[in-house]
């Protein structure tokens, strides 16, 4: 079987090249614009060269002739909005659907979220062609291999092009979640901006990254969206992870249920994180996150 | 101009219940609008109050559940003009491809439009799939991430705020775009919305055609719990604080 690789970030490309192996004889990558290829992970490099003011999306026919050549028996993309775009304008070429944001794999069942989390689902492709987009972890184990034959892809411009007007890069925090061993994640029980000074110094003597739940992006920018961390946000597994001013509603739990340790700070004392943590602490996050710190 | 907002009516996650072998349970709950199609209703009512002479049409399509007065007063209460609803047991938990289907059918009915609007993904899947899998179907561009879209002539420009990037586009009308939450809050109806939302048009049917799935679902249950200690402590209490830091430690 031959699969197709999506993606558009390096690491990405890296760890679905490597998962593609574990079920294909042939690992084809498809890279799009200037992403930098990783060395030795494909059999083949499908080159997609982007026109000056097309959008990365629009390499979706120029895609969708080479998987007409190659005929794919599994497409894994990364869930990008960029990628997805292709990938869903590619299954529905192919008279499929992508199963989004697989989790697990055991052989072609592929495990996602379903609510949020309240569900799990498992899927499988009915057709001759499975699409899946997997998230950062899923592959890790895996190890990729190939020899990268590169070859240029002539580009199928789309019937109604998108035009690039503008490009600016999103000023990050510089903070990588996914990489922090302890993850702190304020919540609404912060009520104003300034009491966030209490997360950071508690972040500081952790040596801990700071994420929130979606109250804290949505609407206020108290913290970049970035760092949001549940449902359509970062799904993280830190080893030890400390909700402050969290409800636990399972649109963030989902994002954070797969910590090593979880420890709650919430002054409701039914509030429904206290059903689902290691050691909950019912106190005013004002009062108690200084003495936490201290206490450090 | 005239905007289709396209959302999926979901039951109420709220009221979903798991039972005991870990299925799920939707007898109690209500079917309501997917959260983030709010917002989705909310952009396509403010867009169409920034450009005079606007109008603005919701479709969805799902199970004969999804015909409920309540969800349908409260969509037409959002600034919408008009439904058109396709509520037939065939179209219960139809995955992207096939749901792109059955709306591509819907909106014939609807006539001209400019702009179908989605939001970001649905409260169930959120596959973020049927933005994409409809324009494909229509022929249509598509553009995802939206978080602001201004009108101009026969184009719409818009802000996609991406993983790592903030792009500006012009996207040829008519056009499919889907937007994050974070572009529009939805308004709260009140009383007079709701009351004039009964008198606007509401157009439901069967379904014309069938929509095969193109995912075949093995399995769907609650995830089994991790196992938590659940010890939980008053911050009050002497010694609380401190148990809590050496626990905290402990597990560094």
């Amino acid at each position: 079987m031959k699969a197709f690789v999506l993606a558009e970030r390096s690491d990405a490309a890296r760890e679905l090249c490597a998962g593609a192996r574990t079920v294909a004889d042939e690992v084809v990558l498809v890279a799009v614009g200037d992403m930098e290829v990783p060395a030795a992970v494909a059999d083949k490099v499908l080159h997609v060269a982007l026109p000056e003011g097309a959008v990365f999306d629009d390499a979706a026919d120029t895609v969708i002739a080479a998987f007409d050549a190659e005929q794919p028996g599994a497409v894994f993309a990364e869930p990008t909005k960029h990628v997805k775009v292709v990938a869903g304008k590619l299954a529905a070429h192919a008279g499929a659907s992508v199963i989004t944001d697989v989790i697990a794999f055991e052989g072609d069942v592929a495990t996602n979220m379903f609510f949020g989390g309240v569900g799990q689902k498992q899927q499988k492709a009915a057709g001759s062609v499975a699409f899946y987009t997997v998230g950062a972890g899923v592959f890790a184990e895996a190890q990729a291999s190939g020899t990268n034959a590169v070859e240029e892809l002539a580009w199928v411009a789309p019937a109604k092009a998108v035009k690039l007007v503008a490009s600016k890069p999103i000023e990050k925090s510089g903070v990588d979640l996914f990489k922090a061993d302890v993850v702190v994640a304020a919540g609404r029980g912060f009520a104003e901006k300034d009491e966030l000074k209490l997360a950071d110094d508690l972040c500081e003597k952790l040596g801990a990254g700071l994420g929130c739940s979606r109250p804290l992006t949505e609407g206020v920018d108290w913290l970049p969206t970035e760092v949001y961390i549940g449902v359509s946000g970062l799904m993280l597994s830190p080893k030890v992870y400390v909700a402050c001013g969290i409800s636990g509603q399972m649109q963030h739990m989902v994002g954070c249920n797969r910590a090593g340790a979880l420890f709650a700070i919430n002054k409701d004392k039914n509030a429904p994180i206290f059903k689902q943590c290691d050691y909950g602490l019912v106190g005013d996050i004002k009062t108690v996150l200084p003495a936490l710190t201290a206490a450090l | 101009m005239k905007i289709v907002v396209s959302f999926k009516v979901v039951p109420d996650d709220q009221d979903i219940q798991v039972s005991g072998d870990r299925s799920l349970d939707y007898s109690k709950a209500k079917p309501i609008v997917s959260t983030y199609d709010l917002n989705a209703m909310e952009a396509a009512a403010q867009l169409a109050a920034a450009n005079e002479g606007s109008s603005v049409v919701g479709v969805t399509v799902g199970g004969s559940k999804i015909d409920d007065s309540k969800m349908k007063k409260n969509v037409l209460a959002r600034g919408v003009d008009e439904l058109y609803m396709t509520a037939d047991d065939s179209c219960d938990g139809l995955d992207a491809h096939a749901t792109a289907e059955a709306l591509a059918e819907l909106i014939a009915k609807v006539g001209e439009y400019d702009l179908i609007l989605c939001g970001d993904g649905s409260a169930d899947n959120y596959a973020q799939q049927v933005d994409v899998q409809l324009a494909a179907k229509l022929g249509l561009p598509v553009v995802n991430g939206a978080t602001k879209i201004e009108a101009g002539d026969g184009f719409v420009t818009v802000e996609r705020t991406l993983e790592d990037v903030i792009e500006t586009v012009e996207v040829p009308l008519p056009a499919v775009v889907s937007v994050t939450p974070d572009i529009a809050l939805p308004r709260i109806p009140g009383m007079k919305d709701i009351l004039a939302a009964g008198k606007k048009p509401m157009n439901v049917a069967g379904a014309e055609g069938s929509y095969a799935n193109a995912i075949e679902v093995v399995d769907c249950k609650a995830p089994e719990q991790a196992d938590r200690k659940l010890e939980i402590m008053d911050a009050a209490d002497d010694g609380a604080i401190e148990k809590f830091a050496a626990a905290i430690k402990a597990a560094l």
